[in-house]
């Protein structure tokens, strides 16, 4: 499977009468995106903003975070499965509209949603500080129920990134990448003297505003399974979670899963890429059982050399990591996890909440638990009330000049699980 | 928890349901639960037979409590 990206690159985003790139501007015409993105009874109001890097702009709770592509050649269209039919995707061309994202905000649907700031200290936690964000602001009608609130939030954004996305359809990419899968036979055959390595990716699946979807289908269902890389970067994989913002995968993360692009840069060089297996973090330990039990056979199955594991969320989930590790690692097979610390504001507990001696390589991407002071901002977007009440806030977060102190655990992206950040930590 | 309640010199069962966690932070005995958002009952159940469950989970955690270990037990038969 081959997928040629090509990258148009967003510097300027703007409200204008015609939804256009032109020299590197995004030119968004305001009713025409609002048209396509409502219609849905259970929101009353969709307000839209842009936020760009370097404003005094804080957006708040965030929900998630979506980049704008279109399928230009090849079978389906972006998100697969859920704004179009479940062709499988990845292959043929995408284009994307890199620099640009849409940000879902609005009243708090879950209680672990997130903060971008477009300026200050918070803004170098978060990647998105770095991108010129189309704000979608949803109010839900009345008693709306939190799983409906989500539902149709997730809607709009995907919707939102669809619409922007088709800007870049008849646009000359500024750069072209191309992406290569073989079939798993003549894979091995390409590359026979190096390491054979895949990914397994971890997905949160917890239910209760912790979900992801596959081609639609929600990944609790799923047993794991084999997916081609590019399949996720055409949307395969969507991100329908409010977990805790600084490690949960926003929609945007799936799209540009740096362990996939980094397997793919040392793909015939280092290593033989193989493939990816996708897998859950359910919430019996049956499930959890049982999905290892897969991940280690499909490993086998494989023939594989070695794998990198990455975790979605904490807590129950490094049960998933651990067993996915254990399980592997006895079948011969070398494992490196990628995760994120709860260490406690000192940096002094126990990381994770589980752990095996098998777990010998291990790739942290920070300490959520630090205490961060995020200053005031001039405009926010969305609401700051509920900085003492989202995961990482306290009683207290929210001060009355506007500045919030909580942990880091409230910053969207902070401590990507898919290295999808800056932060990590070296052993000394 | 279950630790410092232990070295004070009471015995404690740990009800949980990711029994290596468990494991792991050295609990003495275990006995399962069904599911992290719920562990002590099963929402998808009547109400006789949730109520079977329950009292089975904590019948099986007051016989563990009367059980002598050495070692880490899980009882999950």
């Amino acid at each position: 499977m081959r997928l040629e990206l090509g990258k148009v690159f967003i510097k300027d985003m703007q409200f204008s009468d015609q939804t256009m790139v032109k020299d590197g501007t995004l030119y968004i015409n305001k009713q025409e995106l609002l048209n396509a993105i409502s219609g849905d009874d259970r929101i009353q109001h969709i307000e839209l903003d842009i936020a760009k890097p370097g404003e005094a702009t804080r957006i708040m709770p965030v929900k998630d975070v979506i980049e704008p592509r279109v399928k230009v050649e090849g079978p389906g269209g972006i998100f697969p499965g859920v704004l179009n039919k479940a062709d499988v995707v990845g292959s043929g061309k995408t284009n994307v509209l890199k620099g640009a994202a849409v940000v879902t905000t609005g009243k708090i649907v879950g209680f672990q949603e997130g903060i971008i700031d477009m300026s200050g200290i918070g803004a170098e936690y978060t990647p998105f500080s770095k991108t010129c964000n189309l704000v979608i602001t949803c109010t839900p009608i009345d008693k709306l129920q939190q799983h409906e609130h989500e539902q149709a939030i997730r809607f709009i954004g995907l919707k939102a990134a669809n619409y922007l996305g088709e800007a870049a359809r008849n646009v000359n990419p500024d750069e072209t990448k191309v992406y290569e899968t073989l079939p798993f036979a003549e894979g091995i055959k390409q590359y026979p003297d190096l390491p054979k390595v895949a990914y397994v990716y971890m997905l949160q699946t917890q239910g209760l505003l912790h979900d992801t979807y596959v081609y639609g289908v929600d990944a609790k269902k799923i047993i794991p399974t084999i997916i081609y890389p590019t399949e996720v970067m055409d949307g395969a994989i969507l991100s329908g979670n409010c977990v805790s913002a600084c490690d949960k995968n926003p929609t945007y993360n799936h799209c540009n899963n740096p362990v996939i692009e980094d397997l793919y840069e040392r793909h015939g060089k280092d290593y033989n890429f193989v493939g990816v297996i996708i897998t859950n973090e359910n919430i019996t330990l049956m499930e959890k059982e049982r999905s290892s039990n897969w991940t280690a056979k499909l490993a086998e199955f494989l023939s594989l050399d070695a794998v990198i594991i990455s975790e979605e969320g904490f807590g129950n989930p490094d049960t998933d990591l651990m067993m996915n590790c254990k399980k592997i690692s006895a079948k011969g097979i070398k494992t490196v996890l990628i995760t994120d610390e709860y260490a406690g504001r000192d940096g002094a507990s126990q990381s994770l909440a589980d752990a095996d001696k098998a777990a010998d390589a291990v790739v942290t991407a920070g300490n959520a638990n630090e205490v961060i002071e995020l200053p005031a901002m001039k405009k926010i977007i969305g609401y700051t009330e509920p900085a003492d009440t989202i995961a990482g806030g306290f009683a207290g977060s929210l001060r009355p000049d506007g500045s919030i102190v909580a942990e880091l655990q409230v910053i969207t992206g902070a401590t990507s699980e898919l290295g999808f950040n800056k932060l990590s930590a070296a052993q000394l | 928890m279950v630790k410092e309640i232990e070295r004070a010199g009471i015995p404690v069962v740990h009800i949980c349901t990711i029994v290596p966690i468990s494991l792991t932070v050295g609990a003495n005995r275990i006995v399962p639960a069904v599911a992290i958002p719920h562990p002590l009952g099963n929402p998808t159940l009547s109400k006789d037979d949730e109520k079977k469950l329950r009292r089975g989970i904590v019948e099986k955690a007051l016989k563990a409590l009367q059980t002598e270990v050495h070692g880490q037990t899980v009882f999950d038969k």
